[in-house]
């Protein structure tokens, strides 16, 4: 068993409780393969850690530009602006500030670490939670997952990843006997209009997805994140439904319903956030969706 | 059990309408009556007056019945009147009797006339005879000169926050405990003759109420309350419904006698049980039936409330008078006890929702689901009910620490808000104290001087610019800490001296043991277990600012101990880049770091060990609590700047074990993590722990499930108490004004999480939008 690795993680979230069976420690690793225009953690796109700002918190004191190295940083209407491309590190900046607003969006954890944090709620995991591996996209750091997830059946801990299945196929199949259950999405069924809104096509996703509700013997929930404008029409869920039917009809099939606080960190990230219509479905509407899905054959759908 | 018929009645509408249209009167009238018999007796001693004037109370002041009750008995005619009693201490009616419909919290009506007859006939003749004046004679100017460190409980006040013997009293009847009186009297000597005398006279005092409440009833036609009422009255209850009455007057004359917050019922699904299962079993009574008359009592449990001065009334806001009702939780053997009235009482405080009775669930490793899930489902209502305590932590702390037995421990029920005793044989004093921690620290950082007005408080043990390390610094405060315990040891003595001569409570006394049997008032130490318990206030404050001192003073040197003093001082204005550093650069106790939590463990295991150096004067020991109902709010009003970042006047923490709030950011799981690092002996007298949901969680049957699987590591965490708030619209809506307050108001969805203030305006709204009780 090798320990060394070490991944980067851009959060640890306890009391996750949305994110599969029990009470359950969600981790966050840094990087996806994908661009989704509504992507809710942005700062778990990019591979590489970077520094952040985040506005909320800075009091504008000036002690970052204070103890500044040239060319790290401007100060800017008494805000910090931060050279993103310069070469070296930026723990003098972080250091200095003094409420958290400048700050890493990431850090790096070797799996002992990690297995550390994880491990503070193992007691809230026995009666069926345990951890779920989040993004980003997990599958991207393969290495460092699989010996995550192999150390948690170690210590009994029960585990779970949530992927968008844009991944070799490998990284999956190889992680499969040390996970208890898996959630994978599926945002459209057209190629080029997934591409248009994703950044990549669907087939390698949906190749993924036929052959893990195939084989997988464990709990698999297929979830459509309902976009309003790019995938929430009755006709995209019927036919994302219907390929389901298709592939698997009592697997689980849960529609998200959208999440209108995404937009809440881009400026952190420093990009737009693009799509134009924000706002959650109601419950008839909802259910109306829930429906359609049912019509396609399929039996176990939530919302 | 048929859950799914038990409806609240229209009778039980009707009343709870009537009460709440009640207005809130203040009430002279059995100051009246105790000052006429004092001034008749002047003669006797003071427990043979005490007894007369209750015996003349219970036969003269004014009752009532509404046409529609069930369950009869108040100690006034009107509902919630505001009693004012004089022989524990009235000068604060004196000063404040005009305000009381106008001060800021719990407000009374009063009557002109009232106030006249209090100014001429009673307050003069109170003026020098009672237990406060007898105090402030005695030990007035210490307790003065200690208050900003250590508050001392019950100067002016009984001590109530008892659990009596509720099984006993139903057993043999307000008529066989004057018989057994009686009986004690043939043969008693001459030290504890007058104890049974004065047991003797009030017993017919509470017989001739009883009698009076029977016959009125009988006047307007109540035939079933009348016979009721005159069954208990003659013979032990037999019946459910005749053992509720006798439990409502039980408490009733308590309040009469004592005028006291908190005696609590406890155990009922325990000791209420056998009557119940009988009458369910024999085919007279159904569920139903039960549930309303069980209603009736919770409706009488809001019909009685405290009195308090316009300063107690901020320690302890919305005049809780702390009937305490628990259930589950195990039997004398181990095993769980839940039955059909455990449910009943559940669904009782769903259809009426009001603050009394205060329902606590006990629960333990084989606590069922089914109880869980119900339990649940009434603090998603939002009314902070029930609360939950452990067994697991409780128990055997009790055992070990404080010497109670097993079965007794076993037995443990709730008075008040948190406080926890032994049922039916236990004076526990549980307010004997509260101790602010907070206060001995910043007494150690700045020299003994008060930081609000540059008082010198106690001697000079040097300052923050003085220490040359953390050591040196806790060295300091040790001796600090010791010097008001030593005082407030010393207070406590006086108190206890005084409440003996001025309070002596021959009715009281019948029910608890082992009074009877040793011909002892409960003052006098009659009680089997004699306890008193200080309160430490507060561990979350006190860890934060430990931990910040002794990460960037004496760990990272990035402030000098000058400066940070200067800071403290100046209450941060001008230092505010350092207050940030302390605020957001330094873990804070609730976010499971060990070494934080472990510096506030420290000193409440320091303190508590100081504890066992002492004894009360009813020959008893001392223990600690961890909790405050709403004190942390005036305790922090006399705290200046705290090296954690909190600025000079602001609320400490609230609970007793829960973090500062807003500090908690890594969510709950965390929370009881650095909770359960606090070893159970340092709660044997209570804790308390506050925690917040949106109700959003509790609206699938997913969510309830989970928050059961929280319960459950709860039990196994060994916390001793936990209790929920759901968040309201009102919560979110100061979180956009304050957010600096509200910084751990998280918002999940699946594979996202946000601080709520964090959000821009907008989002925010949306939330509010969507946070209500209506789709619960």
């Amino acid at each position: 068993m090798t320990t060394s690795e070490q991944g980067c993680v851009f959060d640890i979230k306890r009391f996750a409780v949305h994110d599969g069976s029990g009470i359950r420690t969600t981790v966050f690793l840094k990087g996806c393969g994908m661009a989704c225009k509504w992507c809710q953690n942005p700062e778990g796109m990019r591979s590489d850690r970077q520094p952040v700002w985040m506005e909320h918190h800075c009091i504008h004191c000036g002690e970052c530009w204070k103890n500044a190295r040239e060319g790290q940083m401007e100060w800017n209407n008494h805000s910090p602006v931060i050279h993103r491309d310069w070469k070296g590190s930026f723990d003098n900046l972080i250091q200095a500030c003094p409420t958290g607003a400048l700050r890493m969006d990431s850090r790096t954890y070797t799996v002992e670490e990690l297995m550390t944090e994880l491990k503070k709620d193992q007691v809230f995991y026995r009666y069926g939670g345990g951890v779920t591996f989040s993004g980003g996209e997990p599958f991207l750091q393969k290495e460092f997952l699989l010996s995550c997830l192999k150390e948690c059946h170690q210590a009994g801990i029960s585990t779970a990843v949530e992927t968008a299945l844009h991944v070799d196929g490998d990284a999956v199949k190889e992680a499969l006997p040390y996970l208890d259950e898996i959630f994978a999405d599926c945002k459209h069924m057209d190629s080029s209009i997934h591409k248009a809104f994703t950044g990549v096509n669907n087939e390698l996703i949906l190749e993924n997805l036929r052959w893990l509700l195939k084989h997988a013997k464990i709990p698999v929930t297929i979830r459509t994140p309902l976009i309003p404008g790019y995938n929430a029409t009755p006709e995209v869920i019927a036919s994302i439904a219907g390929f389901l039917a298709e592939c698997s009809p009592t697997v689980h099939y849960e529609l998200l319903n959208y999440n209108e606080l995404a937009p809440a960190k881009y400026p952190m990230v420093e990009r737009d956030y693009e799509p134009g219509i924000r706002h959650r479905f109601n419950e008839a509407e909802m259910e109306s969706f829930k429906e359609i899905a049912l019509a396609q054959g399929l039996n176990n759908v939530t919302i | 059990m048929n859950r799914a018929e038990w409806k609240k009645t229209e009778r039980i509408t009707r009343l709870q309408e009537k009460m709440l249209e009640e207005p809130r009167y203040a009430s002279i009238e059995q100051a009246r009556i105790i000052t006429r018999v004092y001034r008749e007796h002047e003669d006797c001693s003071i427990p043979v007056k005490r007894a007369l004037a209750l015996k003349a109370a219970l036969q003269e002041i004014e009752i009532s019945v509404e046409n529609e009750e069930l369950i009869v008995g108040n100690r006034t005619k009107g509902v919630r009147a505001g009693v004012i009693f004089p022989e524990s201490g009235c000068s604060w009616v004196d000063r404040e009797f005009e305000t009381l419909p106008t001060r800021p919290q719990d407000q009374f009506l009063v009557r002109e006339e009232d106030i006249e007859e209090f100014r001429t006939s009673i307050y003069p003749y109170w003026k020098t005879r009672s237990m406060e004046e007898g105090i402030r004679e005695a030990y007035g100017d210490t307790i003065k000169a200690i208050a900003r460190v250590v508050k001392i409980n019950q100067t002016d006040h009984a001590q109530g926050h008892i659990c009596p013997d509720c099984a006993g009293w139903l057993r043999k009847g307000p008529a066989g405990i004057l018989k057994e009186a009686e009986d004690y009297l043939k043969t008693a000597d001459a030290d504890h003759r007058e104890f049974y005398q004065c047991v003797i006279t009030v017993m017919e005092g509470v017989l001739d109420f009883i009698e009076r409440y029977a016959v009125l009833a009988e006047e307007k036609g109540m035939k079933r309350v009348a016979d009721n009422c005159r069954a208990i009255a003659s013979h032990p209850a037999h019946s459910f419904y005749e053992a509720v009455q006798s439990i409502w007057f039980l408490f009733t004359i308590l309040h009469m006698e004592s005028n006291a917050s908190s005696f609590s019922p406890g155990r009922i699904d325990c000791w209420l049980w056998p009557y119940l299962k009988q009458d369910l079993e024999q085919g007279v009574l159904r569920e139903q039936d039960a549930l309303e008359i069980l209603e009736c009592f919770w409706l009488k449990c809001n019909q009685i409330v405290y009195l308090r001065n316009r300063n107690s009334a901020k320690y302890f806001a919305g005049f809780p008078i702390g009937f305490n009702i628990c259930i589950g939780g195990v039997d004398e053997e181990g095993t769980d006890v839940c039955n059909v009235l455990s449910f009943l009482c559940l669904k009782a405080q769903e259809h009426l929702g009001l603050p009394q009775p205060n329902l606590s669930v006990r629960l333990h490793e084989h606590t069922s689901s089914e109880l869980l899930q119900e339990a649940i489902k009434v603090v998603s209502k939002g009314s902070g009910m029930p609360q939950f305590f452990n067994d697991k932590a409780i128990i055997r702390a009790m055992e070990d620490t404080l010497g109670i037995t097993r079965e007794d421990a076993r037995d443990y029920a709730i008075v008040g808000c948190v406080e926890l005793t032994t049922q039916g044989n236990n004076l526990g004093w549980s307010d004997a104290a509260m101790f602010n921690l907070c206060k001995a620290l910043e007494l150690t950082l700045n020299h003994g001087r008060d930081l609000l007005n540059g008082e010198q408080l106690c001697e000079d043990m040097g300052g923050l610019d003085t220490y040359q390390n953390f050591a040196e610094l806790e060295d300091a405060m040790r001796q600090i800490v010791d010097f008001y315990i030593e005082e407030m040891m010393n207070a406590e003595v006086v108190l206890e001296q005084a409440h003996q001569k001025y309070l002596p409570s021959a009715f009281l006394s019948t029910v608890i043991n082992d009074c009877m049997k040793q011909g002892l008032d409960v003052t006098r130490g009659g009680a089997h277990y004699n306890l008193s318990g200080i309160q430490m206030i507060q561990v979350a404050n006190l860890a934060d600012s430990l931990a910040a001192i002794r990460q960037l003073v004496f760990e990272e040197h990035s402030v000098s101990g000058k400066e940070y003093l200067d800071a403290l001082q100046a209450d941060y204005e001008g230092y505010e880049i350092l207050r940030a550093r302390i605020l957001n650069k330094v873990p804070k106790y609730g976010n499971d770091v060990a070494w934080v939590d472990e510096l506030g463990t420290r000193w409440a295991t320091y303190f508590r060990s100081r504890m066992n150096d002492y004894v009360n004067y009813r020959g008893g020991k001392f223990h600690t609590g961890m909790y405050t109902v709403s004190a942390h709010v005036p305790m922090g009003e006399n705290v200046g700047a705290s090296a954690d970042g909190r600025k000079a006047l602001e609320p400490l923490a609230d609970g007793g074990l829960s973090p500062v709030y807003g500090r908690d950011l890594l969510g709950p799981t965390a929370v009881l993590k650095s909770v359960s690092r606090l070893p159970d002996p340092l709660t044997t007298n209570g804790g308390l722990l506050n925690m917040k949901f949106l109700p959003e969680f509790f609206e699938s049957e997913e969510g309830r499930i989970k928050f059961e699987h929280f319960l459950r590591a709860f039990v196994d965490l060994e916390i001793p108490h936990i209790q929920f708030n759901v968040v309201r619209r009102e919560d979110l809506l100061d979180a956009k004004i304050h957010p600096e307050r509200h910084r751990s108001l998280t918002i999940r969805v699946a594979g996202y999480t946000a601080y709520f203030v964090e959000l821009d305006g907008k989002l925010q709204d949306e939330i509010i939008e969507r946070t209500s009780y209506d789709n619960i």
